[in-house]
């Protein structure tokens, strides 16, 4: 174990010390960014913020796992092992994400009740607490209805 | 045979385990993996149903309440940024206990995996008080009281996702608070000083990192994006 | 304790073990037995029953296939109201297709084959003395068992398995009203593989960390046999792609239970209305359950592949040809094993621009695969060959790889795929490719590892006709049906006659069943020659018979555990010295001697 402690105070409370600023200052930017998010209509811009927040959530990830988890100071080959495998997310990812999407198109093209459905806009439900069993009745009365828009439209399909 | 292999030999040559680590802690990184492919396919589908659907409920109104809040006050984020400190801080003090661990330290092994466990329970305790305020506001597995950003009705998949993923995290959660527990057990019993380390408390740990880890991206994911 | 020894801790726990056989009591020594050897003997009969189950299910539902108009009374006191009028009813036929899919590919070729293996020859090869953790590898077994049972239990509930086919799609699945099977069925069904899961997941934790960490002295990455190899990555696979599975099924419950929508969006059913459920995608579901399914089939073939490189190269005594680019394309298999899901969906309404993505990545594996046939093909290329039955079957493989890869390159064009998705042509391919080649990797294993498993031989006779018929039933059954195929014939249905398109393949249907019908009676004659020279099999006095350089042919023939009496033998060269500088063969063990040459 000898050669394990004496590895371990090379990098010792300092470290420890060092990652947890940086996490915590990794997450009050995210909630900076989160929060200023909130008033900002502009598509472009949200999609840019949002992309930043999934970069620093990528290097809080990376400083959970390099130091907290302690990857960093294995050997080479362990941390190989570990982090290749992890590479088929990116494909794993990209390949759902891009085939939802195209889903969502498909829908929106050739399903005119989908269409439809995402441009109704319904009631925003009363604000507090005490109304929170009747804005739940209330989406299930809307959820009739739509059933029952459904079924008159599947039936409309059939003759 | 060549030079190369008489070299390589050293650390892959048998005899020896090739990453100077015990197999126990190779198999919790493996598992890790495996659970990280759990995690990643959930979120995945909930990035993959987000993706094929045409509006999605603002995070900021739905997750904007805390625990004694005087009425009508609203605070998107601040709730879901105290577990995130929570989680961070029980991270903090499991690095120290494995630490502590590796200095045959038991006194300060005993401290930091209480401190460990309280953080569990903490973050446990959050999630499971915004669970109940979900609940009442008529939000369940198959239930969505929430409208889309955009003012169209939901689909019920934004709380099925919401229940299905932080329910599985926090049963995560709950398990590794159980470990710590066993762990702290049988550092008072003495276990690891007669087995002379504390290897057992660095693998609780690894699995303790590797559920803030996840809490990284299901906050990212639910809470901020 | 030293550093050394904590890294080792288990490894050396187990030096006593061997002298203290005697202490075993029967239930220590065959049930919850933590000797890997005994651990993958309960594997390879468990795996055995469930082969001839699943057989059997072939058998009846070809049955229904090749005499549709007949009627057979012992079916109804076989199945009983599944059989009524003796003939096999369409919600048994159902039943039976899904059952015999799950069985075959999760029970007997994933857990019946690397579960075996993997448990019996990892230890011996790589020189341990167990698993890393003998114990999660039993916990491992009985995982397995329990989903066993479970899964059995569903094919006598009253409304019989699940019968909504091995991929268990929703809506299928998820609607507990859509077929009888979809309720109780469905739910067993979905415990079993659950069980299953965390069985697969202990088993590939432990070969993993076995595999890197027990190695013994000398036994260095490049000088493990291609079988460990291939195990390694088998598990690999497992570890990393049955955890999506699970994630899936964990939403399939949500769906079926809780009033989710997770996979279920717009289903209109007569009679019922429309259905709430809003949302969902049952594509979704498709791409989770590919997203193992694919590797899945690699978990099937590579340790195959492994064992019957093993096998071509003791048997030509040759070097296998092209050690490492064999190891290379097992790597290149492996990664690309993961890249390629979505080929088995190019008609569920993916988005055809990403089809075109997944069949360039598809038509890639034809690279690995062509290394491998062909490093195989000269591996046997003038050879000195023993005609073992074990080398009949590993040649047996070798073509039915071949036969079956190519029309892999049809099936991942996505255009030609529309044409041919969903018919016999499928069938045809995936059966030969994996379902028999694997079967035959795993008859060429347990013929070759036999007399290591229990220190008896195997009657040859017996092997040369069990390989024969198995050979010429295989092409017999799956070569027609790649013309049925073509003509646009889709699988899964439960009767053709009725239509005038299909038959023309009237009588050739009869003939596939009959010959499946003998080449499963051959399959028994296996059987009894497997457990008949388990007791009454000639004893092995030799104690490496196929005069092989591995380290499992230096343990005793009996092994008790812990495996070698004394100390772990230590390597000093790769595994494949045959016919190296005049001598037939040089076991791992022996030291490089000063004049030999390099290879």
């Amino acid at each position: 174990m000898s050669h394990t402690a004496q590895h371990e105070e090379n990098h010792g409370n300092g470290e420890v010390k060092k990652v947890t600023i940086i996490l915590s200052v990794l997450t009050i930017v995210e909630l900076i960014l989160g929060f200023w998010m909130i008033g900002i209509t502009s598509e472009a811009l949200r999609l840019a913020i949002k992309g930043t927040i999934i970069i620093l959530m990528m290097a809080k990830a990376f400083y959970i796992v390099a130091y907290f988890m302690h990857l960093k100071h294995e050997l080479k080959n362990l941390i190989m092992t570990i982090v290749v495998p992890l590479g088929l997310f990116i494909w794993f990812i990209i390949a759902f994400l891009y085939d939802g999407n195209s889903f969502r198109n498909l829908r929106n093209t050739y399903d005119p009740y989908f269409k439809e459905r995402s441009t109704i806009k319904v009631e925003k439900k009363a604000e507090g607490h005490g109304a929170g069993h009747e804005a739940g009745a209330t989406h299930e009365a809307a959820a009739d209805t739509t059933a029952h828009a459904k079924d008159t439209a599947a039936v409309e399909n059939k003759h | 045979m060549s030079t190369a292999t008489v070299e390589t030999t050293k650390s892959w040559g048998g005899g020896k385990s090739p990453f100077n680590v015990e197999y126990g802690k190779l198999m919790m990184w493996y598992f890790l993996m495996s659970d990280a492919f759990t995690f990643g396919a959930f979120l995945i589908s909930y990035g993959t149903i987000r993706f094929s659907t045409n509006g999605w409920p603002d995070p900021n109104e739905v997750f904007r309440s805390f625990p004694f809040a005087p009425e009508g006050v609203h605070a998107p984020l601040v709730f879901v940024s105290v577990m995130t400190f929570i989680l961070i801080v029980s991270s903090v003090t499991m690095v120290l206990a494995v630490k502590a661990g590796h200095e045959m330290n038991k006194k300060d092994v005993v401290k930091y995996m209480i401190w460990t466990i309280i953080g569990g329970i903490a973050f446990l305790s959050c999630q499971a008080w915004e669970w109940n305020h979900l609940h009442h506001e008529g939000a369940w597995w198959g239930r969505n009281p929430f409208i889309n950003a955009d003012g169209t009705a939901s689909s019920t998949n934004f709380t099925n996702y919401f229940f299905t993923i932080t329910g599985f995290h926090g049963f995560h959660v709950f398990t590794g608070v159980l470990i710590n527990i066993i762990m702290l057990i049988m550092t008072l019993l003495d276990k690891f000083e007669q087995r002379g380390h504390y290897l057992m408390i660095e693998k609780a740990g690894l699995y303790w990192h590797f559920v803030d880890l996840v809490w990284v991206f299901v906050f990212t994911c639910f809470y901020l994006v | 304790m030293s550093h050394e020894a904590v890294l080792h801790g288990d490894a050396h726990g187990h030096d006593d073990h061997g002298h203290h056989e005697h202490h075993d009591t029967f239930l220590t020594k065959y049930v919850f037995s933590q000797d890997h050897k005994m651990i993958a003997k309960q594997f390879l009969i468990t795996g055995m029953v469930w082969a001839v189950l699943g057989g059997l299910m072939s058998v009846l539902f070809r049955l229904q296939l090749g005499y549709p108009d007949s009627t057979f009374p012992f079916l109804e006191d076989l199945l009983g109201k599944w059989g009524k009028g003796g003939r096999i009813t369409p919600e048994a036929y159902y039943a039976l297709v899904t059952t015999h899919g799950t069985v075959l590919v999760f029970f007997v070729l994933t857990a019946g084959l690397s579960g075996t293996f993997a448990n019996f020859l990892i230890p011996l090869q790589v020189g341990a003395r167990d698993m890393a953790s003998p114990f999660m590898n039993m916990l491992s077994y009985w995982f397995f068992f329990a989903a066993s049972i479970v899964m059995l239990s569903s094919m006598f509930v009253e409304t019989g398995p699940f019968s909504g086919g091995w991929t268990a799609y929703p809506p299928l699945s998820a609607l507990g009203d859509a077929s009888p099977g979809s309720k109780t069925g469905m739910d067993l069904w979905i415990i079993s593989m659950a069980l299953f899961v965390v069985s697969s997941l202990l088993g590939g934790l432990n070969y993993i960390a076995t595999i890197l960490n027990m190695r013994t002295k000398g036994m260095s990455m490049t000088r493990l046999p291609l079988t460990i190899w291939a195990l390694f990555f088998t598990a690999v696979l497992g570890v990393l792609s049955f955890p999506v599975l699970f994630s899936g099924f964990i939403l399939l419950i949500f769906d079926r239970n809780f009033g989710t929508s997770f996979y279920l969006s717009d289903i209109f059913v007569n009679g019922v209305g429309a259905l709430p459920n809003e949302g969902g995608s049952a594509i979704l579901y498709q791409h989770l359950f590919w997203f193992l399914g694919h590797p899945e089939v690699y978990i099937i073939l590579l340790p195959a592949m492994g064992m019957v490189s093993e096998i071509l190269s003791i048997n030509s005594r040759k070097p296998i040809f092209g050690y490492m680019a064999m190891i290379g394309s097992l790597f290149a298999i492996a990664i690309l094993a993961f890249l390629v899901w979505a080929h088995h969906m190019f008609v569920t309404g993916l988005n055809p621009f990403l089809g075109s993505v997944f069949v360039l990545l598809t038509l890639l594996i034809a690279v690995p695969s062509a290394i491998k046939v062909f490093n195989w093909l000269t591996t046997l290329w003038r050879g000195n060959i023993r005609f073992t039955p074990a080398m009949l079957f590993a040649i047996g493989f070798v073509s039915l790889f071949i036969s079956g890869g190519l029309t892999g390159i049809w099936l991942g064009n996505s255009a030609l795929d529309i044409h041919l998705h969903d018919t016999y042509f499928v069938i045809a391919h995936f059966h030969i490719v994996m379902g028999v080649a694997s079967m035959f990797g795993m008859f060429a294993g347990i013929y070759h590892w036999f007399p290591k498993m229990y220190g008896k031989q195997l009657n040859n006779t017996l092997g040369y006709i069990h390989f024969w018929v198995t050979i010429a039933g295989a092409y017999l059954i799956f070569w027609p049906m790649h013309y049925e195929g073509l003509a646009g014939m889709p699988r899964r249905y439960y009767d053709f006659s009725i239509w005038e398109s299909f038959k023309q393949f009237g009588e050739l249907n009869k003939f596939i069943s009959l010959v499946s019908m003998i080449v499963f009676m051959v399959q028994l004659l296996f059987l009894f020659n497997f457990f008949y020279s388990i007791f009454k099999g000639r004893k092995l006095t030799k104690q490496n018979p196929w005069d092989a350089t591995t380290l499992e042919w230096t343990a005793p023939i009996n092994p008790g555990h812990g495996n070698w009496v004394g100390e772990i033998p230590e390597v000093h060269r790769w595994p494949y010295d045959y016919g190296k500088d005049g001598v037939d063969f040089i076991a791992q063990t022996t030291p490089v001697g000063a004049d030999e040459s390099q290879h």
